[in-house]
């Protein structure tokens, strides 16, 4: 019988990719975008990072917190993640908060974003606007250079 | 034989399981390399066709550009050119290409986006940064042809195929196409279903494997723990089993050992002591063997086998092993007691050739062939097995020769007188046992009763002896005659019933005696001497036969009321020239006439022994100078 049970839970564990694997891939992806969220918040403030992403979700919050302080609202935070659709005039506009997003067109469109982690034909992408980060003092160590754009905005 | 080796061998089912290990690492292997080989097949099936169609779309993208000097910058500034440009890369989304784009590469070494045929939510800016994710990109530059990449990162994507557009020899532009190949997936989903099947396979193996190992050591622990005599310490039988098919006879000598009157020891002592002393010898052939090379085996209650290492051919230093150990015995004092010790002997029986024999039960056959020598020849000595010597005494029957004459009825009896010393008139006839053997000649008991003793035959042979005289008996009313019987015969019940029925027809008990031989045994035999009593009562007459020879006798004339003493023919033939021999007679003839036993003579070969044995009023007497052994009606 032991030998049973052994080899039950051996098989189990061997197959678990089976049926797990759409959990598992999904995680993957929020760790990778947690991981590189994290880099950049280091890298361009000073300071304890204290992350607000607006309508977070459990898992988003279960994998955040590995790297980020999560605060509850855009007033108690200093840097903002915007991953979701939502209505911007809520938050808290402030000049002494990064705002990042996760979608180009809206980096492109607002001005109070710094910079944005997306994903382009499935791969990942991160865009940094040159004259915003002069603008709200960041300074991105050097390998950042490749993401930095250097467009003429007016 | 060989199977058996296979079963009883757990080591060889450990080879066995690690051979299929490596056959199914190998083949997990095999598994490997096959889903690379299947995977790049695939993806040349799947993508042979898309790779033509994404190469025309170059070139008619390129057509579009026939005019331009600068591509990338004139699309950027030529709205209905990328419109048209689009319109073409459209052509190539399918359900398996989820991406089509054109890209360039700026000054700073940037690719960026110059069409996208994506759907408005995924579709690129124009100009827009692409991170290539992939340093494999850059190859194209130099390659200046198409290249497929493939994405192991991304699980919706396969792979990736770009196609280069030259302006001047130089790459200008680049087309990317996106492939999702999703029959590649399955196959590799099914290649891994198949390599993780067989990497369970491999974990059951080892995990049987370990299973396998544990128990092959617990197994060897029980085996030397069921191999081991527990009172001597030494191997027992059931190693013997056990080694008997395996061992190599090249490599010993092979000794059997009887220690001397152990029954003896037993017997005076108890059991106890009995183990007491088989511990000493235990100890003695510990001291005297060599532990790495010689293997000593209890086999039964006081014999031992001892298996002396051969080297290179060499018995002298087998054979010292056998000799200090016969030594040391001799010279050891056997403790009974705390102060006390008695004197112990042994017999043992060599032989130096048991390679000779076919198997080892023969090998052993021939050592106890010499052991039997050895106790014969008055115990306390080394006998080596001497295959000449044993031919010779081979004219011992049998024990196949023995139930033969029984069945072809060749079994007879000769008969000797035993005469009134003083009248010389017939008194009885002793039975005597002879086989007929095939070539005719008659067999004398020395050759048929060693073979047959303590064995069911010497009990038939005792039936048709009796049945015999029986006959010869209802022949003749007035013959008394006597046979030879030992106590075993008293205990066998159909010889019993068979002396019972006797008894009841025609005076027969009156005129049959019961010679006991092999008295000293009658002492052991509590229902043996209560049957000879009971026949007694039914009227045989009861002789003790050899009396006066081996330990004292006069013992058994306590234990047996016999009628007859019949004084052993070694002292009788004495009796002239030796003078001690002479008054141990007189003795046991006063003796027997105080206890009312009357006395017989045996070997009475001359007139010398003749007049002595009338000279001491011996009542009866037997030997070669009144008659020898013949049929009766000689």
């Amino acid at each position: 019988m032991r030998f049973f049970i052994t080899l039950i839970a051996y098989i189990s564990f061997a197959f678990s990719n089976q049926y797990t694997f759409l959990v598992n891939k999904y995680d993957k992806e929020i760790e990778l975008e947690a991981k590189i969220i994290s880099n950049i918040a280091k890298s361009s403030m000073k300071g304890k990072t204290k992350l607000f992403i607006p309508k977070i979700s459990d898992l988003e919050k279960k994998v955040y917190s590995k790297y980020f302080t999560l605060s509850e609202t855009c007033e108690d935070s200093n840097f903002i993640f915007i991953n979701k659709t939502i209505d911007e005039k809520q938050l808290c506009n402030t000049t002494d908060k990064l705002f990042f997003t996760n979608n180009y067109k809206k980096l492109i469109a607002d001005k109070k974003y710094f910079g944005a982690f997306f994903w382009s034909k499935s791969r990942p992408n991160i865009v940094f606007i040159s004259k915003r980060l002069k603008e709200m003092n960041i300074k991105l160590p050097k390998n950042y250079n490749q993401f930095i754009e250097y467009f003429n905005e007016k | 034989m060989k199977n058996k080796i296979f079963i009883k061998n757990p080591l060889y089912l450990i080879i066995l399981g690690i051979i299929i290990g490596i056959i199914l690492v190998s083949l997990l292997y095999s598994t490997d390399k096959l889903q690379e080989e299947i995977e790049d097949k695939m993806i040349e099936i799947s993508t042979v066709d898309i790779f033509s169609i994404s190469q025309n779309s170059a070139k008619s993208i390129q057509s579009l550009l026939k005019q331009s000097l600068n591509y990338s910058e004139d699309i950027k500034n030529d709205i209905q050119l990328q419109s048209e440009i689009e319109k073409k890369l459209k052509i190539l989304i399918t359900e398996n290409i989820k991406y089509a784009y054109l890209l360039y590469k700026d000054n700073q070494g940037v690719f960026r986006f110059l069409a996208d045929a994506s759907p408005p939510e995924e579709k690129a800016n124009l100009n827009q940064k692409f991170d290539i994710a992939n340093s494999k990109w850059l190859e194209i530059y130099d390659k200046k042809s198409p290249l497929v990449i493939k994405q192991k990162f991304i699980h919706e994507l396969s792979l990736s195929y770009i196609t280069p557009i030259l302006y001047k020899n130089n790459v200008s532009l680049i087309l990317a196409i996106d492939f999702s190949v999703q029959k590649v997936q399955n196959i590799n989903r099914i290649i891994d279903l198949i390599k993780k099947g067989i990497f369970s396979i491999i974990i059951i193996i080892i995990f049987f494997l370990v299973v396998l190992f544990i128990q092959t050591i617990r197994y060897l622990i029980m085996q030397k723990t069921a191999y081991i005599d527990n009172l001597t310490n030494v191997y027992n039988r059931n190693y013997l089993q056990e080694l008997k098919d395996f061992i190599n006879l090249d490599d010993y000598i092979l000794a059997a050992l009887d220690i001397d009157h152990f029954k003896k020891v037993n017997d005076t002592y108890g059991h106890d002591v009995g183990d007491k002393v088989l511990k000493q010898f235990s100890n003695i052939f510990q001291d005297s063997i060599r532990h790495k090379d010689d293997i000593i085996i209890r086999y039964g209650g006081e014999e031992f086998i001892i298996l002396a290492k051969v080297k290179k051919a060499d018995n002298i230093s087998a054979i010292n092993v056998i000799e200090r150990l016969f030594t040391n015995i001799q010279e050891n004092k056997f403790y009974i007691s705390e102060k006390e010790s008695i004197n112990m002997t042994a017999s043992i029986g060599v032989n130096l050739t048991p390679h000779k024999s076919r198997t080892f039960s023969e090998a052993f056959k021939l050592a106890d062939t010499a052991l039997y020598n050895a106790k014969n020849n008055g115990r306390n000595s080394i006998e080596i097995y001497d295959e000449n010597e044993t031919n010779k005494n081979n004219s011992k029957m049998s024990i196949n020769e023995i139930k033969l004459a029984i069945e072809d009825d060749r079994v007879i009896c000769y008969f000797q007188k035993i005469i009134d010393t003083n009248s010389k008139k017939i008194s009885h006839y002793e039975a005597l046992l002879r086989i007929i053997d095939k070539k005719g000649n008659i067999i004398l008991p020395d050759k048929i009763l060693p073979v047959i003793k303590g064995t069911f035959i010497l009990r038939n042979i005792t039936k048709k002896v009796l049945d015999i005289c029986y006959a010869e008996l209802l022949k003749d009313e007035k013959i008394h005659i006597n046979i030879n019987i030992n106590p075993q015969d008293l205990i066998n019940e159909s010889i019993i019933t068979i002396l019972k029925n006797y008894s009841k027809i025609n005076n027969i008990s009156n005129r049959l005696g019961l010679e006991i031989v092999e008295s000293e045994d009658m002492i052991n035999y509590k229902k043996a001497k209560n049957n000879l009593l009971m026949l007694k009562n039914l009227g045989y007459k009861i002789f003790i036969d050899d009396f006066g020879s081996g330990y004292s006798n006069f013992i058994y004339l306590t234990e047996i009321q016999t009628d007859y003493i019949k004084i052993d023919g070694n002292i009788i033939k004495k009796i002239a020239e030796d003078e001690v021999s002479f008054l141990v007679v007189k003795n046991i003839v006063n003796f027997a006439k105080e206890a009312n036993i009357k006395v017989i003579a045996e070997y009475v070969c001359d007139e010398k022994i003749y007049k002595k044995i009338q000279s001491l009023n011996i009542e009866y007497s037997q030997g070669y100078l009144f008659s020898i052994p013949s049929p009766l009606n000689n």
